[in-house]
């Protein structure tokens, strides 16, 4: 029956292999163009590499190139990363492009690849043998999406500070990314390769970059099909157009250039909206879970967790934060006051691992100030920010997921071979998530993006991210700006709750009442330096601070004055 | 040698000319806005079509092609980036909605001129071959060089002494800033696309005057050299676009010079490469920090 159209057919799958080596880089938000120079380097080197008769009488060369092909693709893109991963956006993506153009110089100009001429090999790919690699990436891509490592990669392409203070290892992600598309990607030269019988540098060209950024875009890339619908569209179009007598050489290219535009503007999440159907809303997980009760006790009251000496940061000539010396103490809340500009937030990503210090040392939960964040969010460090960092493409209850990435061991692998350890695991972590969900009361909202919450809600979540990572030591940037006066006092009576369950808290507030209310000890900053230190009310009615925090004049005790 | 260096020079303003629109673009608004290229080329062939229709002057020509240019611009911005505004994945989508808005323009032009390059007829713009030193040049070349000199310092003056000009450089501070203080976001922009077009046609007119003829990849064999030049000058630095596209023009002809032709392009990009890795903010640029 699909006689005839043996050679569309295969085009499709090729051109979805193509779109899948886009695909990983985009889910993980990079915008990554050389895989054109990861299919070239794979596809000379398998043909050349690989005899071209079968080998040991009935394993096509195909077989052994395909293995070959995304090795090499792999080791290209591992090589290349370590330099051009440090990029980011336009300049990522530039410099990748300059990649791929200079393997195609080179190409055309070696004479192990016979130059422009190109090669010629015999014609081993069948479209059944093309489909199975299709669904075999389908499948690799499907299991991945709700996956401990698939949760990591929407949480890197959203936003990358956020990601790391939840613990995920931000440039391992884009570099296992990276090195997949390099993977894929010479996977498809190989193809290519031995479907067309021949192999020129022009192949690998920058048209075929914008080919498979176009495929990956069109098809959606936060849906694992999306790249095979994709391809499908792009190659139907003009199959439909010729079928219908429109074969003037313009009218293709016109044709499909207005409707990538038309599902560009009119279908933000690329063809796979019009096919994925409404998630359900989540479920509250079932009761048999304790997850509560399997994770790590907290460390016992009085114990220090936190000290360090000497603590700057430096900007050009301004002193952000001068010599502050800290310690921290498991099961104490602690507040830390000052004017705006006095150098809090610096402090606390100082202690998060989001800025190194100048000057200083010392240690947090044994990881020394300077590591990177995950470093800390995996000793038990967990934050919010100042201005929300939530995951915008994701729910409500995968961002709270997200927040499990610590405790909860990597599913994977296993996921893909069905082991129902993983299955288990993550139930676990749902239980986990929901748990916090109630924990703040956003239980009834967690199939919802975080854009449509209310701005205290969006503060909650944040907090209900952080806490799901079952953190020793939890740090609120200004928790309660933008909350109203029963939210405050809500969120007071959620702190003291979570220090009467053992966690330590490090808050940064302008809510004065909120501060007396919930912390036991407060730290009050000014200039980059500590000026007074100690029981809360005490430290309140100290007149230097009165003067630093307040105005000398407002010394009338304001309960929610915002400097 | 030095007649290498000379067309490096000359080959170099066409690649500023062509830079400069690109960067304008990306400077003012984040936008990288990929149907430049087929802008370009459409400059090309309706200067090529308007000095055959009504054998009007060079001096005529340029400022009918930049006015259709500034009309594109226009287009191009309601078309592809308007419509995108505000949406989360806002950069990726103007990518590809503008590599398809290059792609409608093309296949236009393929629809009004066929597939056939066009040419200037041969007696247009009688040339004249002079010899300085040495070095032949034509007055093609020198026409070509003279006037991106001045529409290049044009441009600067415009961005840095006019009213227009404070405005972009306002919103390209901060969008929303401006627009709090009085600044006409949606006309800045639209002015800006129509500035980067009108440049990007005259530069596509004035290639296709030494060149004699245009061909439907005339943008795309400049699209690359582009990139590699608003990367070198510094992501939307004017001055450093300019210098970027002369020092990557004696480049190639050195290359050319030394090795080979086929090497010509290894060059734009190993310095890419390496400036990208070694010194992302270009050899002239400086990049803002983006606060935490």
């Amino acid at each position: 029956m699909l006689e005839g159209y043996n050679t569309i057919i295969t085009v499709i799958a090729l051109g979805a292999i193509l779109a899948y080596s886009f695909h990983v880089v985009l889910m993980a938000g990079q915008l990554s163009l050389g895989q054109a120079g990861f299919a070239s380097l794979a596809a000379y080197t398998s043909t050349l590499v690989v005899p071209a008769e079968p080998i040991a009488g009935s394993i096509s060369p195909v077989v052994v190139g395909l293995p070959v092909g995304a090795a090499v693709g792999a080791a290209a893109a591992f090589v290349v990363g370590l330099p051009v991963l440090r990029l980011r956006g336009v300049f990522l993506a530039i410099a990748t492009i300059a990649f791929g153009e200079m393997v195609r110089v080179v190409v055309n100009n070696a004479e192990w690849t016979n130059g422009a001429l190109g090669l010629r090999v015999d014609k081993w790919v069948t479209f059944d043998f093309a489909w199975i690699i299709v669904a075999v990436l389908a499948y690799l891509f499907w299991r991945l999406g709700p996956s401990r490592s698939g949760r990591a990669f929407a949480a890197v392409r959203e936003d990358e500070l956020a990601a790391g203070s939840m613990g995920v290892d931000v440039v391992r992600t884009r570099m296992a990314s990276f090195i997949a598309s390099g993977a894929i990607a010479g996977v498809y030269g190989v193809l290519f390769a031995y479907f067309f019988g021949r192999l020129t540098p022009a192949t690998f060209d920058f048209s075929l970059t914008v080919n498979g950024l176009v495929t990956a875009v069109l098809g959606g890339y936060l849906v694992f099909f999306g790249p095979v619908l994709g391809a499908g569209f792009l190659t139907a179009v003009p199959e439909v157009q010729k079928a219908l007598g429109l074969e003037a050489g313009w009218i293709h290219p016109l044709v499909t250039g207005a409707l990538l535009l038309a599902v560009i503007l009119f279908l933000p999440g690329g063809l796979s909206t019009l096919f994925s159907r409404m998630r359900p809303a989540p479920r509250r997980p079932g009761p048999d879970y304790a997850p509560l009760d399997a994770l790590d006790p907290l460390p016992d009251r009085g114990t220090p967790i936190a000290e360090v000496r000497g603590l700057a940061k430096r900007y050009g000539a301004v002193d952000a934060v001068r010599g502050v010396d800290l310690e921290i103490r498991s099961g104490e809340v602690l507040g830390i006051i000052g004017p705006n500009g006095a150098g809090k937030t610096t402090l606390v990503n100082m202690i998060s691992g989001l800025e190194p210090p100048t000057a200083g040392e010392g240690t947090i939960l044994g990881v020394p100030l300077g590591s990177r964040p995950h470093r800390f969010a995996q000793a038990g460090v967990s934050r919010t920010f100042q201005h929300s960092k939530l995951f915008e493409r994701l729910t409500v209850l995968d961002n709270v997921l997200v927040g499990t990435h610590v405790v909860s061991r990597p599913t994977y692998l296993r996921r893909l071979a069905w082991l129902p350890s993983a299955r288990r695991d993550e139930r676990r972590a749902l239980a986990l998530a929901w748990a916090q969900l109630e924990r703040v009361g956003l239980a009834d909202r967690a199939g919802l993006r975080p854009g449509a919450l209310s701005y205290g809600d969006r503060r909650r979540l944040e907090i209900a991210r952080a806490l799901a990572a079952h953190p020793t030591l939890l740090i609120l940037d200004e928790p309660a700006a933008g909350m109203n006066h029963v939210e405050a006092a809500e969120l007071a009576s959620l702190i003291r709750g979570l220090a009467d369950d053992g966690v330590t808290v490090l808050f940064i507030e302008h809510n004065v009442k909120m501060v007396l209310e919930a912390c036991t000890r407060l730290v009050v900053l000014d200039f980059g330096a500590v000026i007074a230190e100690g029981e809360p009310r005490e430290v309140a009615a100290d007149p230097r601070v009165v003067e630093a925090y307040l105005g000398a004049e407002a010394a009338d005790d304001e309960e929610t004055e915002h400097v | 040698m030095l007649q290498q260096l000379a067309n490096g020079v000359f080959a170099g303003s066409i690649y500023a000319l062509f830079a400069i629109g690109f960067t304008l673009v990306f400077g003012v608004l984040r936008h990288l806005n990929l149907a430049h290229p087929a802008v370009f080329t459409a400059g090309a062939f309706v200067g090529i079509e308007v000095a055959a229709r009504t054998a009007i002057p060079v001096w005529i020509l340029l400022p009918v092609v930049a006015l259709f240019g500034a009309l594109a611009g226009v287009l191009v911005e309601r078309i592809a980036f308007r419509p995108l505004r505000g949406r989360d994945d806002e950069h990726f989508a103007g990518l590809i909605s503008s590599v398809a808005l290059g792609g409608i323009v093309i296949a236009l032009l393929q629809a009004r001129y066929g597939t056939e390059p066009q040419s200037f007829a041969m007696d247009y713009f009688p040339d004249r071959l002079f010899e300085v030193a040495g070095v032949r040049v034509t007055l093609t070349q020198l026409v070509t060089l003279g006037l991106a000199l001045v529409l290049m310092v044009g441009l600067a003056w415009l961005v840095s002494a006019t009213p227009l000009g404070r405005s972009m450089r306002a919103v390209a501070e901060n969008p929303t800033a401006a627009k709090v203080l009085g600044v006409n976001v949606g006309r800045v922009t639209a002015g800006t696309y129509a500035l980067s077009s009108a440049l990007g046609t005259v530069a596509g007119a004035l290639l296709a005057l030494n060149l004699g003829q245009a061909g439907r990849d005339l943008g795309a064999s400049i699209e690359l050299v582009g990139f590699a030049v608003i990367i070198l000058g510094g992501l939307g630095s004017l001055w450093g676009a300019m210098a970027a596209g002369v020092v990557l023009g004696i480049a190639e002809a050195l290359t050319i010079h030394l090795f080979d032709s086929t090497w010509k392009s290894m060059v734009a990009f190993a310095l890419l490469f390496a400036v990208l890795v070694l010194r992302p903010r270009g050899l002239f640029g400086h990049v803002k920090v983006r606060e935490v």
